[in-house]
């Protein structure tokens, strides 16, 4: 049915050529200067978008990028830095390319947004107006999520669930184990930002250990969850590489997370109190601070949006691409983010320029890796339907799957990763 | 193994070749090829396929024949061609969609 509304559209965009009317918004008057659009936050969602929109549009649209950090470290493959097959480097991108391709960089935080007169507000004071502005501030960690946790805490027990410092810190304290020495993850509750990315780093733990020879490491999962992204495969792949090294518990074996204390190192559930060497604390998330103050979040925490366009319900000026928004069936990860911001990306020329528009579309694939050269992938394309992104196909790797398959699956990381990163920062 | 083969690599895939005289006769050109839909639709390839070399695992796909890049893309939709990356990505094509996209990377180049 999908197929027939696209089939009808492209035979009405053909007869009208580019004559689309497009939503009822304030468009710059034509003796203006140049609509301007402002994109806070330079990641995967907010690096594509401001991309997209400034080599779509030509010029006709002053695009700005609001980021604090000049080098941005990704999350994703940082798994992959843990397990030592990548050095911090190469997951570490800066802005030069985009500031060369004329997109207006600024490295300061949005302190606020001034949603009625349409101005961001930086962090030095500075005023940015703006005729569309896209909000793309990834997450925040909900650091009372896990009592016991804090900002502080989070200094001995890392989280590593944003990029840089904390990841280096999980790292050094992952290299620096004894064997006998225990690793306690609590994983974290839905919704939170790459679904299989625990349990990927679970692997890159084991991974290390077992590198080193260790015989009496063990690693336990505390995780709220009944069930797991990818949860077959990965404990298929455990068993076969690990055996008798990662401990997975569910809500029913371990009766809840009570507490964790950073003082000793102890993660302490109903049924049982842990003493470990490295305890890998992953919170609940919420959408980054500037969305939420704005007022763009709903009682979630995260941003509703609009399935078609990824704009803002609470504002029609607004977009919302990434982690911070509701994407319905999508999960929050880079691919997502960067698929999301094509769709607004082409939804903000339309409004300012004119541009041509098309149905919006959808795409997420997410690989993991287990172990060297055992890499599964789950994904999926999304349309908009039922009110929300919905998903239209989706695949899965299969269980025992042939080793060849399997390194092969590694190697279009790799290249995914090299594509997804130019795509992002040019 | 054979069957994991990259169409590209063989100079004539029989799923490919098949397709191909298919394609043929419906012709890429009568279908309602947009190369500006084809643009739009392509983004979404160019996050796995904006880097390829001679030797990475997701190949290159600019500067493809049209017809080939048709082809393949209705292989990998019927599954005719096997890798499940690319028969989720060819599942929801529909023809006008695989010939939009096929004209536009016949003839763009690398970015
Ligand atoms: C361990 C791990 C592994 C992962 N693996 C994968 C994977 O294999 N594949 C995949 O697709 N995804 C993966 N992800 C998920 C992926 O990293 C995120 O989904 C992605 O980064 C989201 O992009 P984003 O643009 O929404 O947010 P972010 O990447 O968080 O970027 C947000 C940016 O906004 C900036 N910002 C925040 N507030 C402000 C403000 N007030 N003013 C200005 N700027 C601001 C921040 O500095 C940041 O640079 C992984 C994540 C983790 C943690
Ligand atoms: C998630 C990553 C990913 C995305 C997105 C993706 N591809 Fe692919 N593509 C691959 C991989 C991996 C292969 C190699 C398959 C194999 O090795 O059998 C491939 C192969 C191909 C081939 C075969 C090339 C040849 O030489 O014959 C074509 C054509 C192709 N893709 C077109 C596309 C188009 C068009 C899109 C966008 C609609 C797209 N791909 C999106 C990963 C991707």
């Amino acid at each position: 049915m999908t197929r027939l509304t696209r089939r009808s559209f492209t035979a009405l965009a053909g007869a009208s050529l580019g004559a689309i009317a497009t939503a009822p918004l304030a468009r710059p008057a034509l003796a203006q200067a140049k609509p301007k659009l402002v994109v806070i936050g330079g990641g995967p969602g907010g690096g594509t978008l401001a991309r997209y929109v400034q080599k779509d549009a030509a010029g006709a649209i002053e695009v700005t990028l609001v980021e604090p950090a000049t080098q941005f470290t990704t999350c994703f493959f940082s798994n992959i830095y843990v397990g030592g097959y990548r050095t911090f480097e190469s997951i570490t991108h800066g802005y030069d390319k985009v500031k060369r391709e004329g997109v207006n960089v600024i490295h300061e935080a949005a302190a606020s947004i001034d949603r009625a007169r349409r101005e961001v507000v930086l962090s030095g004071g500075r005023r940015l107006a703006y005729d569309r502005l896209a909000v793309a501030p990834g997450i925040d960690i909900k650091f009372d999520s896990v009592p016991g946790y804090s900002e502080q805490a989070a200094e001995v027990m890392p989280h590593a669930w944003k990029p840089g410092a904390q990841t280096r810190l999980l790292t050094a304290k992952l290299n620096a184990l004894k064997d006998g020495d225990q690793i306690v993850m609590v994983a974290p509750p839905n919704p939170y930002r790459c679904p299989p990315g625990p349990y990927e780093r679970v692997s890159m733990f084991a991974h290390v250990l077992k590198a080193k020879g260790f015989k009496n490491a063990r690693i336990v999962v505390i995780d709220p969850k009944p069930a797991f992204s990818k949860q077959k495969l990965f404990m298929q792949g455990w068993e076969k590489h690990y055996p008798g090294m990662i401990e997975w518990q569910d809500p029913k074996m371990h009766g809840g997370l009570k507490s964790v204390d950073a003082a000793t190192n102890t993660v302490k559930t109903d049924l049982a109190e842990y003493k470990a060497a490295l305890v890998n604390v992953i919170p609940a998330q919420m959408a980054g601070r500037i969305a939420r103050d704005s007022g763009l979040a709903n009682a979630s925490g995260f941003c509703p949006i609009d399935s078609a366009s990824m704009k803002s319900t609470i504002d029609a000026n607004v977009f919302v691409v990434g982690d911070a928004s509701i994407a319905g069936d999508m999960p929050k990860s880079a691919f997502s983010a960067n698929s999301q911001a094509k769709v607004a990306a082409m939804t903000i020329r339309g409004e300012l320029t004119n541009a041509r528009t098309f149905p919006a579309r959808y795409a997420n694939t997410c690989w993991s890796l287990i172990e060297t050269d055992d890499d599964i992938f789950v994904g999926g394309t999304y349309e908009p339907g039922d009110g929300k992104i919905k998903q239209v196909t989706s695949i899965i790797s299969q269980d025992n799957e042939p080793a060849d398959l399997r390194k092969r699956n590694y190697a279009a990381s790799v290249d995914w990763y090299t594509g997804i990163v130019v795509d992002i920062f040019g | 193994m054979s069957a994991r083969a990259r169409p590209h690599q063989a100079p004539a895939p029989t799923a490919g070749l098949a397709l191909t005289l298919v394609i043929c006769t419906v012709g890429p050109g009568s279908l309602a090829a947009d190369l500006e839909f084809g643009r739009y639709l392509a983004a979404e390839c160019m996050t796995c396929h904006r880097s390829a070399t001679a030797t990475s695992t997701i190949p290159n796909i600019f500067g493809l024949g049209r017809q080939h890049v048709a082809a393949v893309l209705m292989a990998y939709r019927d599954k005719t061609l096997p890798n499940a990356v690319m028969q989720n990505i060819a599942g929801r094509l529909s023809d006008e969609e695989i010939a939009s996209l096929a004209l536009y990377f016949s003839i763009t180049m690398k970015p």
